[in-house]
């Protein structure tokens, strides 16, 4: 069950929405006495909505070039349109379908994967009576958040090149043929997956550990009293608490599910591997050098949204019903 | 209670948060160089037009014009030192003599400035003078820049700098490269040492495993083996290949092994020796004989197998720690006195030498192709507009006259440089060594010069590469003899090929070409007569290649390389 | 029934410390290569690449020497400390309000505003729509403005810190209320100080975010006095790319690979330092720790 759903407010909300037939009048009333007793709030929106309206949605405004051929002279609103011709472009695109697979297998790897264990990182951390070691894995797992790609190349390329990577000296000794785990179409997506893992599983062990530390204590101390095992406590309390942090970064990944870090794939791949590893971003970024990208990166960008506002909407609904949570 | 007042009392507080936030993050007004006449006095003066043939004279102080503003966007010579102080000479000097307030902003390498230009030029702000980057073909940014209207001709500039068009403007098929409809719309600069790159091979390995000089394919190949094979340098472990490079994410072989496939006569993407049907060189049956080549040297572990992933810092720690025979480098990244003690001090008994044209393959090898052009300059239309084209061309001019060249490229005489009898560029005898142009340190004061400054006169590549003998082997260096033998030999002329607008799925092609390209390398495709052609129809079917060459072909024809 | 035993807790504790151990050691050998990357002398690193170990009197400090010697370092890191500073004040003034305000489940119009901001976070416009508003409609060319401003609300962040603040029990607001206080007094005086944990988690990814900030200072800034830390090192590190074309007498004291680590680990520095004082909030479970039910 969710920890809102029993407070009276949520409860008194879903009653009157429950009430369809009250006349138009009274509804009116009845909203604007709601929006005067939350007038305080409304005085806390007007800093933040007016950053969305002007750094957000004049963006999102311009983002019509999507549909028009841009001149710079002529400005956004006085460029001409020529309607889906930059989707038509990406669509076309001999790899189209490619690219589509590529950037969604990476993308569910990361959250199928990526995101049980740095709970189970998160939960270990929580769990650990030793508050020196604590600290110190959180601290030092956290640091490669900061590594670059560039830098993580280097260090993949001392662990997996063939010709002197660490690795295939180890299978070398074994006897073993190496493996070019960078250039094998065999192995390049473990590799992504892997260090993409290695680098920022820590860093997403925060987000869980301050949900961790909302749980109230009492509850832990309770469930101590009744004698729940360590692990039923971690099973029917920790859990539970971090759940809706759970749910929400699930949701919000699913709607970011074209989005892969590009970083990553432009440093890490290469020819040979073009067949598993090129994802939409790349593409984009390939084709943009040609000449003014402007038109074709946004249209992508929209497609992009389109689906995950397809997503997200999708997923929220059986979020709703299956955790009893939801964005909105 | 007051509750009012507490609420009042915590708005105020936070709205006096956000100002302060503002406040102190709002940058002071950038600080332009202060004119050096009194503002008053510039004031009173009505704003006077620049007699576009005004000689660099200096200016009597008593009556001032009021100064041209030009902000000039262009890279850096070296990145890592910054741009030139607000109250450098340099600047100085152009305020004084030219009456020129100049703005310099460096732009970043690689795809980052050419986003920054791209993005300025969507916004309609380019600055007035600036490179038109590019990272892959510079002539097609003019192209759109002059398709958005953004830059102006700038044929009758040319006519205001005669100097300047004899030691930098003096190769008119560079030049045609930034034609457009017969207007010179860029200027092309100076390119840096062109042909300077070339095959060198481990002499001392040879020596010692008794070998002599390969000359043709099929000697390099068991030169190349034997490196592979023989424990060249006798470490007791097999950690040497024959060949080593890198794929520089261009098409196909890339440049780095060009020149293999340079000895059978198709160094370049394109086969430029075939004028009556002109296309791609994959057509030409030789490309595939060097291919079925280069899979047996592959196939034959030869080739240093990380070359597909490897990008070139990774290649150049690798050869100076000895592990190729044989490679294709720059002659200064080789031998130059910043860059050859690497390899020297690991290996004081190496020798690097150079190779010939490999022969044998075909009846008319090349060394590789050769297209690089200098640095493209524009000037926006808004500084045309603005009648700031005579300003810009006096600068470019002064820039080249003795005092602009001298200043830009080496310092102050005396101070950073000095001139020996024959007129050389030489740093014996300065005061202060660390002052010395070619010190790190000063780097920030010559930041144009490969970009505007330099023009490659004998004196100044005297200066720029040295002679020098080396710490560890005491072994006399020259990386000029290493130019000189690259720069003459055979070479495919390739200029043209900047005149190839890209096709609109440039992205598509170019992938299919090249993943196709490694897979028959490698060894991961079946490479045979029948697999070859059916990637050549593929080429045509799936990415549209055939649509390229016949464009190509017309710009081509358009421009008057090839006969309609 | 299963009864917890010290035995039992002796057990347990063993398995998640091993765990974390083992963790640790994946993350920290590799970052080790990254130290003593940034510590090898040039002319080992030359002979043979990154040794696993070196003694503390064969490193070398070149490489941290040439970035902090450069003439503009100063000036950059103070630029980048400004930015990051204002930047994480900016972030959260918006979302902490924003945050609050969407906490209220009871707030008409509140599924409507959530709406709009997920939609701004699932398209994503490109560089060219925004930097028409930044440059051309704003005019904050060469203004750090345009650094810190366009970025300042991330809609995770919100959303995250939403959660958080409708996990704060209801009766704890209400009693404020009922002394009183409006909705602003209760995010001063009651919320804000239970959610210290998540505040400097947020301001952590808000800070983290403008500290590594390479791309938006190269395209909008100018002048190289603005230009913060980030862009210094990346201009120091392909300027050793290019040595072919730098005919003149570079220090090269350092390789390239060592440049490259030292400048991770410099930029890594004040990160480094601010966690652990972050973490004592962590441990001591501030959020409800003093809520008696």
């Amino acid at each position: 069950m969710s920890q809102y759903a029993g407070t009276p407010a949520v409860a008194r909300v879903r009653r009157a929405r429950a009430k369809p037939d009250v006349p138009l009048a009274m509804r009116v009333q009845r909203l604007a006495r709601a929006m005067w007793k939350h007038r305080w709030y409304y005085l806390l929106l007007i800093a933040p909505l007016t950053y969305y309206l002007i750094f957000r949605y004049i963006p999102i405004w311009n983002a019509q070039i999507a549909f028009k051929d841009f001149f710079a002279l002529k400005g956004v609103e006085g460029s001409p349109w020529v309607g889906l011709q930059h989707f038509e472009a990406f669509f076309n695109s001999f790899y189209f379908s490619e690219l589509i697979v590529n950037t969604v297998i990476f993308s569910l790897a990361r959250l199928i994967l990526g995101m049980p264990i740095a709970i189970i990182l998160a939960l270990a951390i929580h769990e650990s009576r030793f508050l020196f070691f604590r600290s110190l894995v959180q601290t030092v797992t956290y640091l490669p958040h900061f590594l670059s790609w560039v830098i993580m190349l280097g260090l993949l390329l001392g662990l997996l090149s063939p010709s002197s990577g660490m690795i295939n000296e180890m299978i070398k000794a074994a006897g073993g043929q190496p493996i070019a785990f960078l250039t094998s179409t065999a192995w390049f997506r473990q590799v992504v997956v892997l260090s993409d893992i290695w680098k920022e599983t820590g860093w997403s062990t925060i987000l869980y550990l301050a949900a961790l530390l909302g749980i109230s204590p009492d509850l832990y101390e309770a469930a101590e009293v009744d004698g729940a095992s360590r692990w039923r406590r971690i099973w029917h309390i920790s859990l539970p608490g971090i759940v809706p942090v759970i749910v929400l970064i699930t949701l919000l990944r699913l709607g970011n599910i074209l989005d892969v870090s590009f970083q990553q794939i432009w440093v890490l791949y290469s020819v040979p591997v073009y067949s598993v590893g090129d994802i939409i971003d790349t593409w984009v970024y390939r084709s943009g050098v040609l000449d003014f990208q402007f038109s074709l990166a946004t249209a992508v960008g929209l497609f992009k949204g389109v689906i995950g506002l397809i997503l997200i909407l999708v997923a929220n609904s059986v979020a709703k019903r299956v955790a009893q949570q939801s964005l909105f | 209670m007051s509750t009012k007042t507490t609420r009042f009392v915590k708005i105020a507080l936070i709205a006096c948060a956000l100002t302060l936030i503002i406040a102190a993050c709002a940058p002071a007004p950038t600080a332009v160089p202060a004119p050096t006449q009194p503002a008053a006095a510039a004031a009173t003066q009505p704003a006077a037009t620049v007699a576009p043939t005004a000689p660099p004279a200096p200016k009597p102080t008593d009556t001032p014009a009021k100064p041209v503003d030009i902000e000039l966007w262009a890279q850096a010579t070296s990145t890592q030192a910054p741009a030139p102080p607000d109250d450098w000479v340099g600047y100085k000097t152009i305020r004084e003599k030219l009456n020129l307030n100049l703005k310099y902003v460096i732009i970043p390498t690689g795809q980052d400035g050419e986003t920054k230009i791209n993005a300025a030029a969507a916004a309609n702000a380019l600055p007035d003078f600036f490179q038109a980057v590019s990272t892959t073909n510079a002539r097609n940014k003019v192209i759109d820049l002059n398709k958005q209207g953004l830059i102006a001709p700038v044929d009758d500039l040319l006519k205001l700098m005669p100097n300047r068009a004899k030691t930098h403007y003096n190769n008119p098929a560079s030049l045609a490269m930034a034609k457009i409809d017969g207007k010179q719309m860029a200027f092309v600069e100076v390119p840096n040492l062109p042909r300077r790159e070339g095959v060198v091979i481990r002499k001392d390995w040879l020596d010692k495993l008794g070998l002599k000089m390969p000359t043709t394919m099929d000697e390099l190949f068991a030169v190349a083996k034997a490196f592979t094979e023989k424990d060249p340098d006798g470490n007791g472990k097999n950690d040497t290949y024959g060949l080593g490079g890198f794929f520089d994410g261009t098409w196909g072989q890339g440049n780095r092994f060009a020149f293999f496939f340079g000895a059978y006569g198709v160094p370049d993407t394109w086969d430029w020796d075939n004028t009556s049907n002109f296309g791609l060189a994959v057509r030409n049956p030789n490309f595939y004989k060097a291919l079925v080549e280069f899979r047996k040297w592959n196939e034959s572990k030869v080739i240093d197998p990380d070359w597909a992933t490897i990008n070139r810092d990774e290649f150049r720690i690798r050869w100076p720690q000895g592990r190729y025979g044989i490679m294709w480098e720059d002659f200064c990244a080789l031998a130059c006195v910043a860059n050859y003690p690497k390899f020297d001090n690991n290996f004081p008994n190496g020798e690097w030498v150079a190779l010939p044209t490999m022969k044998g393959a075909v009846a008319k090898p090349y060394y590789n192709s050769y297209g690089g052009l200098g640095s493209f300059f524009a000037v926006s239309k808004k500084a045309a507009d603005a009648g700031k084209g005579p300003a810009i061309a006096k600068l470019l001019e002064w820039m080249a006259s003795p005092e602009g060249y001298y200043l830009l490229g080496f310092g102050v005489e005396g101070v950073n440089y000095k001139l020996d009898k024959n007129g050389a560029v030489t740093t014996d005898g300065l005061s202060d060594p660390t002052k010395a142009w070619n010190h790190e340190s000063m780097a920030r004061f010559t930041q144009m010069r490969n970009q505007l400054i330099y023009d490659n006169n004998p004196n100044e590549v005297l200066a720029r590469y040295p002679d020098f003998v080396t710490d560890k082997s005491k072994k006399p260096m020259s990386p000029m003899a290493f130019y000189k033998f690259f720069s003459t030999q055979t070479w495919q002329d390739s200029t043209a090929g900047n005149l190839i607008v890209n096709p609109s799925n440039r992205a598509d092609l170019q992938r299919f070409y090249n993943e196709n390209f490694q897979a028959f390398a490698l060894g991961t495709k079946p490479l045979t007569e029948q697999t070859w052609a059916d990637f050549l129809k593929a080429l045509d079917a799936n990415v549209k290649a055939n649509a390229w060459e016949e464009s190509a072909r017309k710009n081509l024809q358009d421009a008057g390389i090839l006969k309609k | 029934m299963f009864r917890s035993t010290n035995r039992d807790e002796w057990g347990f504790q063993l398995f998640v410390n091993g765990l974390l151990l083992i963790v640790l050691l994946i993350i920290v050998i590799p970052l080790w290569r990254v130290i003593m990357t940034s510590l090898t002398p040039l002319d080992v690193y030359m002979r043979g690449g990154t040794p696993m170990f070196q003694w503390p009197w064969e490193w070398s400090f070149a490489a941290y020497e040439q970035m902090l010697t450069h003439p503009t370092f100063p000036r950059a890191t103070l630029n980048s400390v400004i930015i990051t500073l204002c930047g994480t004040a900016l972030s959260l003034f918006l979302t902490v309000p924003l945050a609050y305000a969407l906490s209220a489940r009871t707030l008409p119009g509140r599924r409507l505003i959530i709406a709009l901001i997920l939609f701004t976070f699932l398209f994503h416009v490109g560089l060219i729509p925004v930097y028409l508003l930044v440059a051309k409609t704003l005019g904050w060319t060469n203004n750090i403005l345009a650094i810190i401003v366009p970025p300042a609300v991330g809609v995770t962040n919100v959303l995250v810190m939403m959660r958080f603040f409708e996990g704060i029990p209801e009766e704890i607001k209400e009693s404020a209320r009922m002394d009183g206080a409006n909705d602003l007094q209760v995010l001063w005086r009651i919320v804000l100080p239970l959610s210290k944990p998540i505040l400097l988690t947020i301001g952590l990814f808000y800070a983290v975010h403008y500290w590594n900030e390479f791309f938006t200072p190269i395209l909008y800034l100018n002048d190289q006095n603005l230009q913060p830390l980030p862009v210094l090192l990346r201009n120091i590190l392909i300027g050793q790319n290019f040595s072919e074309y730098v005919d003149y007498d570079v220090s090269r004291a350092a390789s390239i690979e060592s440049l490259k680590s030292s400048a991770v680990l410099l930029t890594m520095l004040p990160m480094v330092l601010v966690y652990p004082w972050i973490q004592r909030y962590f441990t001591k479970g501030t959020l409800l720790g003093g809520v008696k039910e």
